[in-house]
């Protein structure tokens, strides 16, 4: 078995002491951040990516996913004991996790949300690792054309399976990809967008655009609500699951896992879609779906694993083709760049211990967090009930240290205060943010292809419907936005969104 | 009640997105377009520009005819405040330091806060230097000044 001598190189990079202490790190600081609600893995990985700059590109990038799902895992905790979902994939887990906390099985519900995690994680570990070196294979055999179609099928998917609506989501995802354009032109040279500014020559820092989007964002609609919080203090000798539940458990997870991996490699699926997705078989497969809304074990059991599968199967695409599924993987890609890597299925080959190394700390994050987390219960719960107005400032502080470290430059911080407003702005009138995250990354690589792939042709259009992975490509993207057009779909998809709010 | 445009959702956002698209495409002609076969540097922000006007006009209209979901309201003093300590950090850390940036952040932001007090601010302002110099100066070794004078 081919892949099991990769997992050994993975294995060898990801068990450095250093790699093991940054994993760690990274795991513990992100459910401590995960868990303060309204704080989604999103803005905390924007929050400290640039931390991870100064790191070797394995160390850096070990340590941002062991935020990532650090913080998925953290969002969960406080949907069980308070019933405030961290960030939307766990708005699932607040609906039967937090009945379970209510009827005194707290500590039986943050042990389940941890171990169906933990499986599912493990299975989706061995799936990145046995499909994508097959998938890079694929993409290695194509050209300008078929990854210009990729990307505009990923858009697009992207921002269908985004909340929100569609339209104001293309207009975000065009907003980003023009964002993304301000720089040196790759071909010419020319200086677009820059206005007379040197510094914008390289483009504008995603990172200070994602955390005045996300992060100071958050902060001007949060402050507001600030109250004290009622919080379900589970005990500690209530932590053990018991042979009932364990075994109403056990099938949602496996069911879960399996949907949150099929569906976490999708274009523009991920956590979100994933959870809702178990949720809804699981109550369809219930013998007594009365239950579900009351403290269903498999309610939890379920979306909890189908989540965590999602989350990590959606790193196949950003590793083997540079297609970030969702903004998470968007901020994954801009980090991979800072390091001089560029994503696609190339990073495979040039640099194995990067891609393998990552893969492996996956795993050994996962199983850190199961380790780490159940003894640590009462530390999150006293974390849980810290008031917003310590918070904010914090965010804020470490934020601005974080902006200028990046490039020892004020500059970032100026360009995280106006897009502070532009979020607010974008708040104020509805619209998603994430899709222009995504534009922002892919900006650069569209044009690239585009222009590579009409120079081939000699200006011929017709190229986009010559290749025939092109084609299914395009069409299916096509059809999708025709279906959400038509209104009978649109109604039923804002009942299936309102029915799980 | 039949033609009210204020708070909508949709209006406003049309409104940004034909202005946003309008002006790159505007600004995009100052570059050379080149040709299909080999396009120059104002092409593609052009056809981009163009395809977002276009659809902030169909947002803008749909606000107009259908209404649609109204604007969520934020507090304007939040967004001022936290946007103006971000500068003042930004102004004070490499001219002053960290010192007075730090407290003069916490101040600003904390003021946006129905919880403001004098006591929690300096408190506050406290704490955070001391991590900042733990964490970022002593740990991780950011070349970011305590004091700058």
């Amino acid at each position: 078995m081919e892949f099991l001598n990769h997992l050994g190189l993975g294995f060898e990079a990801a068990l450095s002491l250093n790699n093991l202490t940054f994993c760690f790190i990274g795991v513990l600081v992100g459910t401590a951040i995960g868990i303060l609600p309204g704080l989604g893995p999103l803005a905390t990985i924007a929050m400290l990516l640039p931390l991870t700059y100064s790191l070797d590109p394995v160390t850096g990038l070990i340590m941002i996913s062991g935020i990532y799902y650090g913080a998925q895992y953290g969002g969960s905790t406080t949907a069980i004991l308070v019933n405030l979902p961290g960030e939307s994939s766990s708005v699932v887990s607040c609906l039967d996790g937090h009945q379970m906390a209510r009827n005194g099985r707290a500590g039986a519900a943050l042990a389940i949300a941890a171990i169906g995690s933990f499986f599912a994680g493990t299975i989706a570990t061995m799936l990145i690792a046995a499909f994508s070196p097959v998938l890079a294979e694929v993409a290695f055999l194509f050209g300008p054309v078929e990854y210009f179609a990729m990307m505009v099928l990923g858009l697009t998917a992207a921002t269908l399976l985004a909340h929100g609506s569609f339209i104001k989501g293309v207009a975000m995802v065009l907003t980003g990809l023009i964002l993304g354009l301000v720089g040196a032109d790759i071909n010419s040279g020319t200086y677009r967008f820059t206005f007379g500014y040197f510094s914008l020559t390289e483009g504008i820092e995603f990172v200070a655009v994602a955390m005045g989007l996300f992060a100071f964002t958050d902060i001007v609609t949060n402050i507001r609500g600030d109250q004290a919080r009622d919080v379900t203090t589970p005990s500690l000798r209530n932590l053990w699951v018991n042979g009932k539940e364990a075994k109403e458990a056990a099938l949602p997870v496996v069911r879960g896992t399996a949907i949150g991996s099929v569906l976490g490699l999708l274009p523009g699926g991920g956590a979100m879609i994933s959870s809702f997705a178990s949720y809804a078989i699981e109550k369809r497969l219930a013998k007594r779906p009365e239950e579900f809304g009351h403290g269903a074990i498999a309610g939890l059991a379920g979306p909890e694993a189908a989540n965590n599968a999602g989350a990590q199967t959606s790193f196949i695409p950003m590793l083997t083709l540079g297609i970030p599924s969702n903004g998470v993987m968007a901020l994954m890609i801009g980090a991979l760049m800072v390091h001089n890597i560029a994503p696609g299925p190339y990073v495979m080959v040039s640099n194995p211990e990067v891609f393998w190394g990552l893969i492996a700390s996956m795993w050994i994050g996962n199983a850190m967090l199961v380790v780490l987390n159940l003894p640590l219960i009462p530390l999150w719960v006293r974390l849980i009930q810290i008031h917003y107005w310590i918070l904010y400032p914090i965010i804020l502080t470490v934020c601005c240290v974080g902006l200028f470290s990046i490039e020892n430059s004020l500059q970032p911080i100026y360009f995280a205060a106006g897009f502070t407003l532009v979020g607010c702005l974008f708040w104020r009138f509805r619209a998603e943010a994430a899709p222009l995250l995504l534009g922002l990354i892919l900006g650069p690589l569209m044009e690239e292809h585009f222009r590579r792939a009409l120079l081939l042709s000699n200006g011929d259009l017709a190229i986009f419907y010559r290749s025939p992975l092109s084609i299914v490509m395009l069409s299916v993207a096509a059809v999708m936005c025709l279906v959400i057009l038509l209104p009978q779909i649109r109604r039923s998809r804002s009942v299936a969104f309102t029915e799980n709010a | 009640m039949f033609f009210r445009l204020k708070d909508k959702a949709d209006v406003e956002a049309g409104l940004f997105f034909t202005l946003f698209g309008g002006l790159t495409a505007g600004l995009s002609l100052q570059y050379q377009m080149g040709t299909i076969a080999a396009m120059g540097p104002g092409m593609f922000p052009l056809i981009l520009g163009i395809m977002l006007t276009a659809i902030g006009l169909i947002i803008l209209a749909k606000g107009v005819m259908a209404g649609g979901e109204t604007i969520r309201s934020l507090s304007l003093k939040a967004a001022f405040l936290i946007t103006l300590s971000l500068l003042v950090f930004a102004a004070l850390v490499l001219a002053v330091g960290l010192v007075a940036a730090v407290p003069a952040q916490v101040f600003i932001a904390l003021w946006a806060s129905d919880h403001f007090t004098l006591k929690r601010a300096i408190a506050l302002s406290i704490g955070l230097l001391l991590f900042c110099y733990l964490v970022f100066i002593y740990f991780l070794g950011v070349a970011v000044p305590m004091i700058a004078i």
